[in-house]
C-alpha cells in the first residue's frame, strides 16, 4: 500500500470518525442521566404550594424517639401520659422520655389503637378489635365487623367504645363488653347527616373533654362533631390547597385533641400538622412539608409492608406536647411550643 | 367425594386469589352502577411471531436455491426488495439474527432471562443455513442488507488496506456488543441500528442523519454497514468458510477474464495467485506472525481489563451506585430523578453495591476477553498477510463473499446448472 | 497438479473441520436452551410500583405517540369528588371546564353516578403517557391511575427506547400470556 497523501487523508479520516463515534456512543448510551425532553406543562409540581410560611410555624421538634418497627402504625396516649406504638405485630409501651416500659405481642398486625381510663387496650386489627390488660394479655376478642370492614381509629370513654369502620364509612357504638348499641354518622337527609365519604383508608375519631364524638369526614374535608346518640352538633374545615384548608381528595388523616379543645390535624400528600381552635379557625403549624419526606401518606407495598397504610399519626399529652408518628422515619417526632407560657 | 367438592371450592376461588391484596373496596353505588374493567389489549398474535420464523425459512431456501442452483442475479435482486418489503417495512426491521447476537449473549449470563424460541430460531437458522450454502443470508434475506444492496449505483473500488483495517471494526462492534448484553447494560446493536428509523418511519434525529448517511455512503461503497460494522458477519464469515457449497463464479473452465472481479463491488474475488518467488522469507514472516499472536492477545487482554471500568459506566446500576455513593458522602449536593427513585424504594443501599461489585467483576473478565478477542483478529488477520494461497482460478473469497450474484451474468463461460464443486 | 490435489484435499479437510466445529456450536446452542427457552415471547411492561412518572414515557417511545398511557385500576379508585388525578391543585371550580383540569390533552372523562360519586375514564386516543394523572393519583389519592405500555400500539422492539432512559428501572420484559402488571393483581 503506498503512503501517498490521499492514503493518508483517508486514513486519517477514518480514524478520526471512528473515535468520535465511540465516543459519541458512550456518551449517549448513558441516556438515564438526561434531564427529561417534556414541557414543564406536563410535570405535575406541588412544590409552590408545599412551602409554609415560617412565621406560621408556632412548634419545634424538641425530640426524636426510634419505635423499634419496620412498619409503625398507630400511637397513642393514656391518661397518665404514656405513649403506646402500635407496629409489625406487637405493642410497644414508653414513657413519657422514650423509654420502653413493656412490650405486648399480637397475632395480627394492629391497625389503630386507644386507650381506656383503666389502663385497658382497645386494639383495632383490620376487621376486628382486641382488648388487652394493661401487663399484655388479651382480655377479648371482639366479633369480625365482616370480611370487608378495615378499621382505622378507636375512641373510648367512660363505657362507650368508638369504631371507625373506613369501608362501611360508619361509626360502631360498642359497649366495653363487645356488644353493638348503636351507630352513628349514616346518611339521614331528615336529621341533616349526609354520610361519610371515606375514599380511603384513613378516618379518625376523637373524643373531645366536652362530651362530644369528633370524626372527619375525609372526603369533604370536615371534621364533625356527633352526641353519642348520633346528632349531629357542628362541623368546620373547609376545601383548599392553601394552609388553612385542606387539601386533596381525603383530608386529614388523623386528628388529636389538646387539652384546651384545639385540633391537631395530620395530612397527607402535602404532609403537614396543623393547629385550628376549638371552633374551626386555622390558627398556626406544628410541622410544614418541609419537615417530612415526600413519601409520606403514598401508599406504595413494594416498599415492603404487607398493608402500609403510611400516613401521619398524631397523639397528645396532658401538657400539650404533641407526639407525631412518622412511618418513613419510623421514629415518633415530639413537637412543643416555642414560646411556652407556664 | 369430600376432596372432590374440596377442590372445587378451590378452584372457584383461585380467580380471586389472581387480585392481590386488596388495600380498600371500592365504594358500594346504591344505583347498582358496575364497575368498568379496565382493557387489556393483547399484543400481536403468537402465530404471526411463528409466521415469521416460517418466511425466513421459506427466504433463506429461495435465496440459496437462487444462488447455487438458479444462479439468477434478477431473482436475488427482487427476492432482496420483498425481504427488505417483509423484514425491513413491514415487521420494522425487528426482531433480526444481528440483534439476536445480543438476546444470546444475556441468556448465556443471565439466568433470569429466558429468550423466546423466535429469537432463538432467528439466530440459529441463517447460521445453519450458511454452513451449507454460503453466505446467502446477506444476499437477499437481511432487510439491512437489502437497503444498501439496491441503493448501490456506482460502486467504487476500496483499496484493500482500507478495506482490511476497516473489516477489523466488525469485530469490535460484535464484541461489545456481547460484552454490554452479556452484562445487562445496553443493547447497541439494536441502539445504533442506522436503517431501523427507516423501517420503523419515525426515530431521533441522529439516528436518521446516520442513516441517511450510511445510504449515500452505500450508493458509491458497496454494502458499507455489511462489510465493516455487521457483528453477525462476524458469525457469518466463520460459518460460510465451513460452508459446504458455495457461489462459484464460472461453471466450467475459468479463463482468466477478470470480467467478475471486475464488477464484483464488494472486493469478495481473489485473483489466482503467482508461483512463489522466495519461500524462506515468506516462512520467515509466517513465523514471525505466529509467534506475535500471543503477545497481541496478551497486550488486548491486558488493555480489556484496565478499560472494564470505564466501559462499566455503560451500565445503569453502576452509575446509580456511583451517584448515590456520592450524595451520600457529600462529593455532590443535589439528587437526580435515578437517584430519587432508588432511595424511594425500600431497598438496602449494600445489596445495591454488591450487585454494582459483580457487574464490575463482569466487566473486568469481559473486558479482558474482549480486549484478547481484538489482539486474536488483528494477529490472524496479519498471519493471513503472510501465507501463501495457491489459486488456479478466479474464486468468491468465501468469508466476504456476499452471494449476491452480480458476476454471474458477467462470466462468459457457458453455464451449467449444476452446483459448482468447492 | 498432484500439488494441486493435495492443497484442495487440505483445503476440503480444513473446510470440514470448521464445518464440523460449527455444527457442534449450533447444536450447543440449541441444546444449552433446550429447556429453558420459553414458547411464550416476551414483551416490555411498566412497574407500576417503581414508576416515578418523569414524563420520559412520553417523549422516549420510537412511536411518535407513545405507545405507554394512563390506566385506571376501577377496583382502586376512591370516586372522589374532588379528584386530584383529574383536578389540578387549585380548580376554580369542581366542573368539567378545561382550566380545571390537570391533564394537559384533556384526556380523562368525569361522569356523575350518583351523589356523591363520580367515575373518571381515560380517553385513549388522546392520552400521550406523560404521568401528570398518575402523580397528582398517586400523590394524594389511592393511586389507581398508573402508566401501562398498551400492546396494541407497542412495537415490541428488542431494545425498549423508553425502558433505557427510565430512571426509576421500572421496565421488566414480561410473558406474553401476561402482558399487563396491574396494581393489586398477583404477579
Amino acid at each position: 500500500m503506498k503512503l501517498s497523501k490521499t492514503n493518508l487523508f483517508i486514513g486519517i479520516i477514518i480514524t478520526v470518525s471512528i473515535v468520535a463515534a465511540v465516543a459519541i456512543i458512550l456518551r449517549t448510551a448513558m441516556t438515564t442521566d438526561r434531564k427529561t425532553t417534556i414541557g414543564n406543562v406536563f410535570i405535575y409540581d406541588i412544590k409552590e404550594f408545599s412551602k409554609t410560611d415560617p412565621g406560621l410555624i408556632k412548634y419545634k421538634e424538641t425530640g426524636k424517639i426510634k419505635t423499634g418497627f419496620q412498619n409503625p402504625f398507630a400511637i397513642a396516649i393514656d391518661s397518665g401520659d404514656r405513649i403506646y406504638v402500635a407496629g409489625d405485630k406487637s405493642i410497644r409501651i414508653l414513657d413519657a422520655q422514650g423509654r420502653i416500659l413493656s412490650n405486648i405481642k399480637l397475632i395480627e398486625s394492629p391497625r389503630c389503637l386507644n386507650i381506656a381510663d383503666d389502663g385497658s387496650i382497645y386494639v383495632g386489627m383490620k376487621e376486628h378489635l382486641e382488648v388487652y390488660n394493661s401487663r399484655g394479655t388479651r382480655t377479648a376478642k371482639w366479633e369480625s365487623l365482616g370480611q370487608n370492614a378495615v378499621i382505622t381509629a378507636i375512641a373510648v370513654s367512660g363505657n362507650d367504645v368508638f369504631v371507625a369502620d373506613a369501608s362501611g364509612k360508619i361509626i360502631l357504638r360498642y359497649d366495653k363488653s363487645g356488644k353493638l348499641k348503636t351507630n352513628i354518622g349514616k346518611r339521614n337527609p331528615d336529621k341533616g347527616i349526609t354520610g361519610f365519604i371515606v375514599p380511603s383508608p384513613y378516618f379518625d375519631v376523637a373524643i373531645a373533654s366536652d362530651g362530644l364524638l369528633w370524626v372527619v369526614n375525609p372526603g369533604l374535608h370536615k371534621i364533625e362533631a356527633y352526641t353519642y346518640d348520633g346528632d349531629l352538633q357542628a362541623s368546620w374545615g373547609e376545601t383548599s390547597i392553601e394552609i388553612k384548608g385542606f387539601s386533596g381528595c381525603c383530608n386529614p388523616v388523623n386528628i388529636a385533641i389538646l387539652p384546651d379543645g384545639k385540633f391537631v390535624t395530620c395530612e397527607k400528600g402535602i404532609p403537614r400538622v396543623k393547629i385550628y381552635s376549638s371552633n374551626g379557625n386555622f390558627e398556626s403549624v406544628v410541622a410544614g412539608a418541609e419537615s417530612f419526606a415526600d413519601t409520606v401518606g403514598i401508599y406504595n407495598p413494594s416498599a415492603g409492608a404487607e398493608d402500609s397504610t403510611k400516613a401521619l399519626d398524631v397523639a397528645v399529652n396532658s401538657k400539650g406536647r404533641i407526639f407525631i408518628l412518622d412511618p418513613v422515619e419510623k421514629t415518633i417526632r415530639v413537637f412543643w411550643l416555642t414560646n411556652r407560657r407556664t | 367425594m369430600k376432596r372432590i367438592v374440596l377442590l372445587i371450592i378451590i378452584l372457584l376461588i383461585l380467580p380471586g386469589a389472581a387480585f392481590g391484596v386488596q388495600r380498600f373496596p371500592p365504594p358500594e353505588f346504591e344505583t347498582g352502577h358496575e364497575l368498568p374493567v379496565t382493557t387489556v389489549p393483547n399484543p400481536r398474535s403468537e402465530f404471526l411471531e411463528y409466521l415469521d420464523v416460517v418466511m425466513l425459512l421459506v427466504t433463506l431456501s429461495l435465496a440459496s436455491y437462487l444462488a447455487l442452483k438458479k444462479r439468477s442475479r434478477r431473482g436475488l435482486f427482487f427476492l432482496g426488495i420483498f425481504s427488505l418489503l417483509y423484514f425491513g417495512f413491514w415487521r420494522k426491521g425487528c426482531v433480526c439474527p444481528i440483534g439476536a447476537i445480543q438476546n444470546m449473549s444475556l441468556a448465556l449470563f443471565d439466568k433470569s432471562y429466558i429468550p423466546p424460541i423466535t429469537v432463538i430460531a432467528f439466530f440459529v437458522i441463517p447460521l445453519a443455513f450458511t454452513l451449507f450454502f454460503g453466505r446467502t443470508f446477506c444476499a437477499s434475506v437481511c432487510p439491512l442488507g437489502a437497503i444498501q444492496d439496491i441503493l448501490l449505483i456506482r460502486p467504487l473500488k476500496v483499496p484493500s488496506w482500507v478495506d482490511n483495517s476497516l473489516g477489523v471494526l466488525a469485530y469490535l462492534y460484535f464484541g461489545a456488543g456481547v460484552l454490554f448484553a452479556a452484562t445487562g447494560s445496553a443493547f447497541i446493536i439494536c441502539q445504533y441500528d442506522p436503517f431501523v428509523s427507516f423501517f420503523r418511519r419515525s426515530g431521533s434525529v441522529s439516528i436518521i442523519v446516520i442513516g441517511i448517511c450510511f445510504l449515500i455512503i452505500g450508493m458509491f461503497v458497496g454494502r458499507p454497514y455489511c462489510r465493516y460494522l455487521c457483528p453477525y458477519s462476524i458469525l457469518l464469515r466463520l460459518t460460510s468458510k465451513g460452508s459446504k457449497w458455495h457461489v462459484s463464479i464460472a461453471p466450467g473452465e475459468c479463463i482468466n477474464c477478470r470480467l467478475c472481479e471486475d464488477v464484483c463491488p464488494f472486493g469478495a474475488i481473489r485473483k489466482p495467485t503467482q508461483v512463489q518467488k522466495d519461500r524462506k522469507e515468506g516462512k520467515k514472516a509466517l513465523t514471525a506472525m505466529i509467534l506475535l499472536l500471543p503477545v497481541l492477545i496478551a497486550l488486548g487482554a491486558l488493555g480489556g481489563v484496565s478499560a472494564g471500568t470505564p466501559l462499566s459506566h455503560v451500565n445503569s446500576r453502576v452509575r446509580l451506585a456511583e451517584r448515590v455513593w456520592m450524595e451520600d458522602t457529600g462529593k455532590v449536593t443535589d439528587t437526580t430523578e435515578p437517584s430519587d427513585a432508588f432511595r424511594g424504594t425500600a431497598r438496602p443501599k449494600d445489596e445495591l453495591y454488591a450487585e454494582v461489585v459483580r457487574i464490575n467483576g463482569k466487566f473486568a473478565v469481559g473486558g479482558g476477553v474482549f480486549g484478547g478477542f481484538v489482539g486474536l483478529v488483528i494477529g490472524s488477520k496479519l498471519i493471513q498477510f503472510s501465507l501463501r494461497r495457491r489459486r488456479v482460478e478466479y474464486e468468491a473469497d468465501r468469508s466476504s463473499c456476499l452471494s449476491c450474484g452480480r458476476c454471474f451474468a458477467y462470466c462468459p463461460v457457458k453455464k451449467d446448472s449444476a452446483i459448482a464443486d468447492a | 497438479m498432484k500439488e494441486e490435489k493435495d492443497k484442495l484435499s487440505r483445503r476440503d479437510f480444513i473446510r470440514s473441520g470448521i464445518r464440523g466445529a460449527c455444527l457442534l456450536g449450533l447444536g450447543g446452542v440449541l441444546g444449552l436452551f433446550y429447556n429453558r427457552a420459553r414458547a411464550n415471547d416476551l414483551v416490555w411492561q411498566i412497574d407500576p410500583y417503581k414508576c416515578i412518572q418523569c414524563g420520559r414515557c412520553a417523549d422516549n417511545c420510537v412511536l411518535e405517540i407513545s405507545a405507554v398511557k394512563c390506566v385506571h385500576n376501577f377496583n382502586m379508585c376512591g370516586y372522589c369528588r374532588l379528584c386530584t388525578g383529574y383536578f389540578n391543585p387549585q380548580p376554580n371550580a369542581l366542573n368539567t371546564g378545561a382550566e380545571n383540569q390537570l391533564c394537559p390533552l384533556g384526556a380523562i372523562n368525569r361522569t356523575f353516578i350518583e351523589d356523591p360519586y363520580y367515575e373518571y375514564t381515560i380517553d385513549e386516543s388522546l392520552c400521550i403517557g406523560c404521568g401528570k394523572c398518575v402523580k397528582g393519583c398517586y400523590s394524594f389519592g389511592n393511586g389507581s391511575l398508573f402508566l401501562q405500555v398498551r400492546h396494541d400500539r407497542c412495537l415490541n422492539c428488542n431494545d425498549c427506547s423508553i425502558a433505557r432512559a427510565c430512571p426509576a428501572n421500572a421496565f421488566k420484559r414480561v410473558p406474553y400470556s401476561q402482558p399487563y402488571v396491574f396494581k393489586e393483581q398477583k404477579g
